[in-house]
This record gives C-alpha cells, structure tokens and sequence, in this order.
C-alpha cells in the first residue's frame, strides 16, 4: 500500500509518501514525479517519514529523473527517512547522489 | 415360414380327409383335437416367424409398420375377393358345390386371415411398447399369456359359441382396450406422416371389417364341416386389432392440428442441444451466434433478425442479418434509436439483469421488434433484434425460450473464450517454462576454485524466472574472480537485463582489470543497454591465494559478511561503492572505492542478495543483516556448504512454513582452507 499525497509550500512542492513502494505501485511514484516536474517548480522535497519499505523499483524511480532534475536545475530533497530506508539508500549510494535530511526544518534551511 | 407353410399343408390335407370321410360316412379315423393342435401350431409358427422378422427389419419406423400391417390386409382382402369372384362367375356348374374345393379356399383364406391378425398384433406390440415402462410391458405380458389360453380354450370349449366362450372374449377384448391406449408415439410423426398413418390406418380398419364379415359368412353356412376359424383366439385378435386401428385414427386426426406445436417444441430442444454443444475450441463464436439466429428466429416466426456485437473481446460489428438488407437495417436501428424505452434499456446499469424488450415501431414493413440482450460475464457484449411484420408479435413464451436460447449461447461463446485463453495461458507458461530453463543455464554449474578454497551458491527466483546473477572466473592458477549480482525489479525485465549483465561480466573479466575499473567499465556499458529507471548492484572479489589476498569493489550491492579466524569477528566488508546504471556519465568513476586485504586459513566470505535481507514474516519484519551475521558466527567451523544450508534453512524457519519470500534471493559461501 502506498498513499501520495501533494503540497505546496511558497514554490515548493512536497511528496508525501506513506506506506511501501514496490514494483507494483512504483508506478505511482513516478506519474506524482512526473506532474511535479510539468508544474515547472525549482524545488521538490519527498517526506518520506511514513514510508517503511522502499524496493529497487521503488528507488529506480527517484534515480531515473537524476539527471533530468541536473538538467532543468530542480533540487531534490528527501528528508526524515527511517534508519531502514536510509540504509537501503546508503548500500545503493544513492545517499551521496540525492540531498537527504533529518527532517523538514534542515530541508529547507539547507 | 418354410415351417408355417409345412403346417398349414398338413392342416389341410388332414381336413381334407377329415371332410371326405364325413362326407362319405366313414369313420377317417382323425379326431377333432387333431386338426385344433395343428390350428395352433399353425399360429405359433406364424407367430414366431413375424417375430423374428419384424425385430430383424432395422428400419422400424412407425410408418413402415403400419404399412406393414396394411399391405398384409390388402392382400388378405384382395385373395378373398378373387375366391368369391371366382365363385360368382362359376354361376351354377357342379364345381360350386364341390366340398373339397371350397374347403381349400377356405383354408387359404383362413390362412391369410391368421397371418393378416397375427403380425397385426405383433406390429401393434411394437408401436404399444414404444416409449415402454415396466406396468406396459408386464400388461402385453399378461395379453400374450392370456391369447395362448385362449389358443388352447378350443379344446374345452369344441367349437360352441357358449359362456365361457363369451367371458374370455369380453376378457380379452377388455385388455386390448387397456392396450389400446398407449399410443405415445403418435405425437412424434410429422403432419405428412400423420396423413399417411390416416390413411394406413384406414386401409387396416376396413380389411378388419371385410375379412371379420367373411369370417362370419362362413360360420353361417353350415357348408363347411371342419371350422377353423370360429376360435376366440382369432375373433379376440379380430377385435384387438380393430380396436387399436381405431383409436389410432381417431387420436391421430385429432392430433392434427396440434401437430405443428409440437414439432416446433421438438425443433427447439433440438436447437437448444445444438446450442450447448456447438462450440468447439477450433470452431468460431459466429458458428454459435449463427445458430442461436436461426433458432430464435423459427422460435418466434420472426420475419427478419440481426446480430450485432459491441464492446468487448470477439468480433465486432453486424454479424448476423436474416431477411433485410442494409437500409432496413439502418432504419430500423434509427427508429429504436428514438424509441424513449430502448434507450433506458441501453443505459441499464446491471447487464446481468437485462432481459429482452419487445417494442412497437411505426416503420412500413415491420411492426414490433424485440430487443434481445447478450450477457457475458455480466456485461452486454451485444445484441439481437427480431422484427415481426405483425404488432405486438413476440408473446411470453417466446420470450421466455428466446431468452434460454440467448443464455446457452453466451455461454456456449463464454466457454469458448475461457477455453482459447486457458490455451494460450498454457502456451505462456510453457514459453515461461523455456525461459526458466534457458535462465538456469545462465548461472554457472561448476563454480572456478582451487585447493586453497571451497565454494558454493545458491539461486532461487520468485517468480518464473528472476535477476538475480553470480559467477566465478578463473585468470590463471592463483587468481579467481568472483561475482554476485541483483538486478533492479523482479520477473521477466529483470531477467532479460541479468542476461545483459552476464554478457558484460563475462567481456570485462577477460580484460584482467582492477575491481573499481571493472565496475566504471560496467557501468559504462549496462548505462547503455538499461533503461533509465533501472540499475544493477554487483559484488566482485578478486581472489589471490598466493598472496592471501582479497581485493573487493561494491557497485550500490548488499555489503558482504566476512568472518576472520584471527580476531574471532564477523563482520559486514563496509566500503562506498554506487549501483551500476545510476550516474551514466564519468562522474562515476568517483563513485567507486576498491579495497585489498588479507585472508588467513579458516576466514569465510558469504555473499548475497538483498532478497534474503529483505524476506519479511508474517509481522513484517525483515530477516535482516543481524540475523545473518549471528549464523554466520555461530556456525563458522562447518563446511561453506553446511553454511549456507543453516542460512537458507534459517530463512525459511523465519518466513513461516506457506510464507512466499517475494523477491529473488542468492548466495555464494567462500571459505578458504589453507
């Protein structure tokens, strides 16, 4: 089960994400991505604090719009990842590719 | 009949000198009784020659048998009118008055008279216990029974019309009568039939009365000394076949009328058995609908139909059109358009609850239509139309019967789909099973290794086929590569991309390079056979048992567990390393560590995937890395083998005895010796 939920916070967007990513609802994902990059906004940041499982489909979704985020100069954030998440992130390396925080405060301070 | 023929001589002659001995006042010597028991045998023989016959002839159908029966009274009726045509143009000459001649004549007519009555009975005994239950046949039983004492009752009665004569007459003539009432096959002739069966009937009913007068003739003229056919058995048979000629005509003529009802009641359960049988895997659907069109069509005496399919799987479009052509079609089809009913029904929210519509429309030749919905599965996929020229055309029972009709159809249709796509599943999975097989052969029997090390491993895909990859290299005597792979997803794509990834291990290995350069140059290449939102994670060890060393590079794969024999730890080889397929540009290159170290004699390697890390019980916890680790310690003194045996036993103890670990898992057990 996963939820998605949109908000807008001044012009940037947040992802809220609840529940597991796999291979079956990934697709979820990546159309939530998708949109957000059509709204042309500079900033998206992915709250990821009820997320409890994420899968390699899962983590194919954010690594496959790595470079268009380069391209279009949008910045990616992800924050509040549980220690089993971000371990998943961190064995990938993903951890040294996306800007990950401790929660939403450090996001957009940083 | 050779037999009969024999019989009715000798019954003859013996009557014949019977006759010239009364007639001349002599004593012949030949009682009475002789002549009766040769009368009888006589019939017996006639009997069972009709009964062989008639249960011999295949073709008993119920016209042929009353024809049979017919054709045998002409010519009974046609010998006696010759014999007495004979006599009338004799006029008064001396031969008219010849005993023996008469009595010859007389015997040949009670010969044909006995033939004529007993394959009579005997054909009627056919039609009697057609559609037979027990109480029919126990009473044709009880007649024959009865018929035999009445053969014999000539020699306790002598040829005298007394009381016990007329009890077992009334008797008899009683049980034919019950008889006489099973006449079920009637209603299974058609009209034609029936007309033919009349007139056969006809025939029969006359020769019956003609040939019982002559019969009576002859009792009256006290001419004839020796008399044969004044017998209940025959005047019982005389009134048995009488009796059911007769209701045969009668219930026959009355059931004409009704005759059309129940051939069209007959055409349709033949119809509806052609429905339910129809379709077979190699037949098409139209096959079907083309049946059901015609059979609601003579259902209803409709006088035109179409069939037109929507939405949904099967052909498309109008399949069917009876009677009409195309504008009618159209303008039909605009006119319950318009119609305010048929566009509710349309719209009906429940399929399943459809049921057929009969409307009234102003068009110039058809008067009501009938909409008939077609059901599959609880959706409409179609529908059919039957157009009357009369108003108000499609009464209930139509209705009702169209409606059964249209439900076997769509189930025939409905089988037919589910049969064709059973057949292709089992062709998917066959090609499944192919690609399982073709995958297995991509994972190394043999693992590379010398005397310095054992080695082990171990694949196990979720589904069909899975993307998970190991492998062993050999460089030369000393030197062993080692690799474990996971590919992004799970089933068929991770397959094909596991298959990429083998081809690329195997190209890079030849070129004897470093663990990081092995990685950039694999990332190099998987960048351009991956589609962007996949990747792959890899493990590889490079092996040195001369030096005792290990060099390792991670690609974003799952850390792997050493255990050192020399600090008794066990513990995860943590160095940075990212996923194959993420960055595909040079960046890369800073992404990728490579680290060397030593090994000493009893150190252990396991390698994995993380669908062991990952596999969760039924609370959702995952295995994890601990779980392993803790094994890995408890167990280091057995065989790489035995280890890895704990491991996956281990597994499946935490994920339950039904649970599915969802996710390809693997393992590879390194356990140097020397």
């Amino acid at each position: 089960m996963l939820t998605i939920e949109k908000q807008q916070e001044n012009s940037s967007y947040i992802l809220v994400l609840k529940g597991e990513i796999d291979a079956s609802n990934s697709v979820m994902l990546d159309q939530a991505m998708q949109d957000l990059i059509a709204t042309g906004t500079k900033s998206i940041l992915v709250d990821c604090e009820g997320l409890e499982y994420i899968s390699s489909a899962g983590l194919g979704v954010f690594m496959s719009y790595l470079e268009d985020f380069q391209e279009q100069e949008i910045d990616l954030k992800i924050y509040a990842l549980s220690t089993r998440v971000f371990e998943v992130f961190k064995i990938l390396g993903l951890d040294q590719l996306i800007s990950i925080y401790a929660n939403k405060k450090a996001a957009l301070e940083a | 009949m050779l037999l009969a023929i024999l019989v009715w001589l000798s019954l003859l002659f013996v009557d014949l000198v019977r006759l010239f001995g009364i007639l001349n006042e002599l004593e012949s010597g030949i009682a009475q009784e002789f002549t009766w028991t040769l009368e009888i045998l006589f019939f017996l023989t006639v009997y069972l020659f009709y009964n062989y016959s008639i249960n011999k002839n295949s073709q008993n159908d119920f016209l042929n048998l009353i024809w049979r029966a017919a054709s045998t009274g002409i010519i009974a009726v046609f010998v006696s009118i010759i014999i007495d045509i004979f006599y009338s143009l004799l006029g008064d000459s001396s031969l008219l008055n010849e005993p023996f001649l008469r009595n010859f004549f007389y015997h040949v007519n009670f010969a044909l008279i006995s033939i004529f009555l007993i394959s009579g009975a005997l054909l009627w005994k056919h039609l009697i216990l057609y559609q037979k239950n027990k109480r029919v046949v126990k009473q044709w039983q009880a007649y024959e029974f009865a018929m035999l004492i009445a053969m014999l009752f000539i020699y306790f009665n002598k040829n005298s019309l007394d009381y016990s004569f007329l009890f077992g007459f009334v008797l008899l003539v009683g049980l034919g009568i019950i008889l006489s009432g099973n006449l079920k096959w009637i209603p299974y002739l058609t009209f034609r039939e029936k007309w033919k069966s009349l007139l056969f009937l006809f025939i029969i009913i006359n020769c019956c009365g003609y040939l019982f007068y002559q019969v009576i003739i002859y009792n009256d003229r006290s001419r004839y000394v020796v008399n044969l056919t004044d017998n209940l058995f025959l005047v019982s048979l005389f009134s048995f076949i009488f009796i059911y000629a007769l209701f045969c005509f009668l219930v026959t003529l009355f059931n004409l009328p009704t005759s059309s009802v129940f051939e069209q009641k007959l055409t349709e359960a033949i119809s509806f058995q052609r429905l339910s049988q129809s379709i077979q895997p190699e037949e098409s659907e139209e096959q079907v609908l083309d049946i059901l069109v015609d059979s609601c069509m003579s259902a209803s005496y409709a006088d035109a139909a179409w069939l037109e399919m929507g939405d949904g799987e099967g052909p498309k479009g109008i399949l069917q059109e009876r009677f009409l052509n195309k504008e009618q079609r159209e303008e039909l089809s605009d006119l319950i358009q318009n119609l305010k009913a048929a566009q509710d029904w349309a719209v009906e929210h429940r399929p399943d609850n459809l049921t057929p519509l009969p409307l009234r429309i102003n068009h110039s030749q058809f008067e009501s239509v009938l909409l008939v919905p077609l059901v599959i599965n609880k959706s409409a996929i179609g529908r059919m139309v039957l157009c009357k020229e009369v108003r108000d055309g499609f009464n209930k029972e139509m209705i009702n019967i169209i409606s059964t009709f249209v439900r076997q159809a769509c189930i025939a249709v409905e089988n037919h789909r589910l049969l064709n796509q059973a057949i292709q599943n089992e062709r998917y999975q066959e090609e499944l099973k192919i690609a399982q097989r073709v995958q297995k052969s991509l994972l190394p029997t043999k693992l590379d290794h010398n005397d310095t090390f054992d080695i082990c491993a171990y694949s196990n895909a979720a589904d069909e086929v899975g993307g998970d990859y190991y492998d062993t290299f050999k460089l030369d005597e000393d030197r062993y590569v080692m690799i474990i792979g996971d590919v992004s997803g799970k089933g068929t794509s991770a397959a094909f991309n596991m298959s990429q990834m083998k081809g690329i291990f195997q190209s890079l290995i030849q070129l004897n390079l470093g663990p990081a350069q092995f990685m950039i140059k694999a990332n190099a290449a998987l960048s351009r056979c991956l589609e962007r939102n996949h990747f792959i994670t890899a493990s590889i060890f490079l092996i040195d048992t001369k030096a005792h060393t290990i060099c390792h590079a991670r690609a974003g794969h799952v850390p792997t567990l050493m255990h050192q024999v020399k600090n008794k730890k066990t513990d995860y080889l943590g160095i940075d390393g990212l996923g194959l397929g993420i960055l595909r540009n040079m960046q890369y290159e800073k992404h990728v560590e490579e680290k060397t170290f030593n090994y000493s004699a009893g150190d252990i390697l396991v390698l994995f995937t993380d669908g062991i890390v990952e596999a969760k019980n039924e609370k959702s916890h995952q295995f994890g890395f601990e779980r392993i680790r803790s094994l890995v310690e408890v167990y280091h003194e057995l065989s790489p083998k035995e280890i890895q045996n704990k491991i996956i036993d281990s597994l499946h103890a935490y994920v339950g005895g039904d649970g599915l670990i969802d996710d390809d898992y693997s393992i590879m057990v390194v356990k140097f010796s020397e």
